[in-house]
C-alpha cells in the first residue's frame, strides 16, 4: 500500500503536468478553480494520468466534484 | 421544404454510421432502428451482444438492419485498443483504456476514434456531463479549441435574414461563463459547425450591448477581447463584433451603427452570446415570442461529432438530432 505522502507527492506532480503548474507552488490546500483557474479539459487530462500511472479507475464526474488536490487525493485514495 | 427535410435528404445520400452506447434504451433502440431502417445512417449498436439481439428479437425489429457490437468480444476490442494508442494525442494508456471500455460509451467513442464509427450518439442513460467528459478523454478537443460548446439552428417564422428564416446561435447550452480565450472558441466552432452542417459561408456576430465601443465596461471588454482572439487564430473566418443583436442580423440598423467595412454585420447567419445566461434566455425567447423551431444543442470543439440528446426527449426529437449529428460528421470530412 502507498504511503499517504507518497501518493500526495505524485498527484501533485501530475497535477502540475496537466496544469502546466510548478509542483512547488502546490499544495494539499490548492482549490483546482480558484487558485488553478483550470477548464474541465485539464482535469480529463488530470484523471487520465491518474489512471494511467496508479492503476485505479475514478468517476470524471467525481474528479470534476474536488475543490482542492486534497480532495482528489482522498479520492483517489478510496480507490487504491 | 423545411430544414429539417433538407437535413433529413442529405443524410441519406450519405448514410454515416453511428454508434448507440444506450441501444438497450427503448427509446434509443427505436429511434436507431426507424433512422436506419429509412435509410438514414448505419445504426451501430454497442453493449452486450446477446442481450441487445434479444431486445431487438422482442421488440420486433429486423435485425440486419443493425450493425451489433459485443462489448465483451476479446478479439475486435484488441484491434480498437491497439489501432487507438497508437493514435497521437491520446491520453488513456491501453490498461486504463481497457478499463474504461467496459462501459459502452467510452467504447462507442473509442470506435469513433479509430474510424469505425462517424459519430457516438447518447445521452438518455448518462447525463450530459458523463457524455461531455467521455468525449474529452477519448475524443479529444479540436487542435486550438480550449471549451466544448453547443450551438442551436433556429427556424423563424417571419424572420427575414440572410439565411432565410434560419438563424444559428451559440451557446445556450453548455459553456456557462466563458473568459474571451473560450468565447472566442466557442465562435470558431459555431463557424465549422454551420459549414459542416449547412455549408453555409459563415458570418459570426458576437454580441453584447454595444455597437463597436458605443457602451464601456468589462461585460464589453470580454466580447471585444474575444472577437480580436478569434481573428487572430483563424483570418479565415468572418467574425466580427461587438456588436449589439439588431446590428448583427438587420441591415438597416447596421447601416446606421457599423461605420466600418464589415463581412457580418447586418447579415451574420451566426450569433454568438456572451454568457449562457444571454443565450439561455435568448433561445427562449426566440421560442416563446418568435414561435421559433430550435434544432439541437449541437456539441462542437470535439475533434469528431459527439451527441447528447435531452434525457425527456421523444423519438421523433431524437431522430431529428441522430440525424443532423450523421449530416455534420458527413461534412466536417
Amino acid at each position: 500500500m502507498m504511503e499517504r505522502k507518497e501518493l500526495e507527492t505524485q498527484v501533485i506532480n501530475m497535477v502540475a503536468t496537466s496544469y502546466k503548474q510548478d509542483a512547488a507552488k502546490l499544495s494539499m490546500e490548492t482549490l483546482f478553480k480558484e487558485d488553478l483557474g483550470g477548464a474541465s479539459v485539464q482535469m480529463v487530462a488530470l484523471v487520465a494520468e491518474i489512471e494511467n500511472e496508479l492503476d485505479v479507475e475514478l468517476m470524471l464526474a467525481d474528479a470534476s466534484g474536488c475543490a482542492s488536490i486534497g480532495d482528489l487525493v482522498n479520492l483517489v485514495e478510496g480507490e487504491l | 421544404m423545411n430544414v429539417l427535410d433538407e437535413i433529413y435528404q442529405k443524410a441519406k445520400e450519405n448514410p454515416q454510421k453511428v454508434a448507440f452506447p444506450e441501444a438497450m434504451n427503448e427509446k434509443m433502440m427505436q429511434a436507431a432502428y426507424e433512422t436506419g431502417q429509412e435509410g438514414y445512417i448505419i445504426p451501430v449498436l454497442v453493449g452486450d451482444g446477446a442481450e441487445i439481439k434479444k431486445a431487438a428479437k422482442e421488440r420486433g425489429y429486423e435485425e440486419k438492419v443493425f450493425q451489433i457490437v459485443d462489448i465483451s468480444e476479446e478479439s475486435y476490442k484488441k484491434t480498437l485498443v491497439e489501432k487507438y494508442v497508437a493514435l497521437p494525442q491520446t491520453i488513456l494508456k491501453e490498461k486504463a483504456l481497457n478499463r474504461r471500455m467496459q462501459n459502452p460509451l467510452y467504447y462507442a467513442m473509442v470506435m469513433q476514434a479509430v474510424g469505425e464509427a462517424d459519430v457516438t450518439f447518447a445521452g438518455i442513460d448518462n447525463t450530459t456531463g458523463d457524455v461531455l467528459l467521455a468525449g474529452q478523454m477519448i475524443i479529444g478537443l479540436k487542435e486550438g479549441i480550449s471549451t466544448v460548446s453547443s450551438i442551436g439552428l433556429c427556424d423563424i417564422p417571419g424572420f427575414q435574414g440572410s439565411e432565410g428564416s434560419l438563424l444559428a446561435i451559440g451557446d445556450s447550452a453548455v459553456c456557462t461563463n466563458p473568459d474571451a480565450k473560450q468565447l472566442a472558441d466557442i465562435a470558431i466552432s459555431a463557424c465549422d459547425t454551420v459549414k459542416e452542417l449547412m455549408d453555409w459561408e459563415p458570418r459570426c456576430a458576437m454580441v453584447s450591448y454595444s455597437t463597436l465601443g458605443s457602451g464601456q465596461g468589462e461585460l464589453i471588454d470580454k466580447v471585444v477581447k474575444a472577437v480580436e482572439l478569434a481573428k487572430e487564430q483563424r483570418p479565415d473566418l468572418a467574425i466580427d463584433g461587438e456588436f449589439q443583436f439588431d446590428a448583427a442580423i438587420s441591415p438597416s440598423v447596421a447601416e446606421k451603427k457599423v461605420n466600418r467595412e464589415s463581412k457580418v454585420a447586418g447579415k451574420a447567419n451566426i450569433v454568438i452570446w456572451p454568457d449562457l445566461n444571454v443565450g439561455n434566455v435568448g433561445v427562449k425567447l426566440i421560442q416563446q415570442f418568435g414561435h421559433a423551431d430550435a434544432y439541437g444543442p449541437m456539441l462542437q470543439g470535439f475533434q469528431k461529432v459527439v451527441c447528447d440528446c435531452s434525457r425527456g426527449a421523444p423519438v421523433s426529437e431524437i431522430k431529428g438530432n441522430i440525424v443532423i449529428s450523421a449530416v455534420r460528421a458527413a461534412g466536417s470530412r
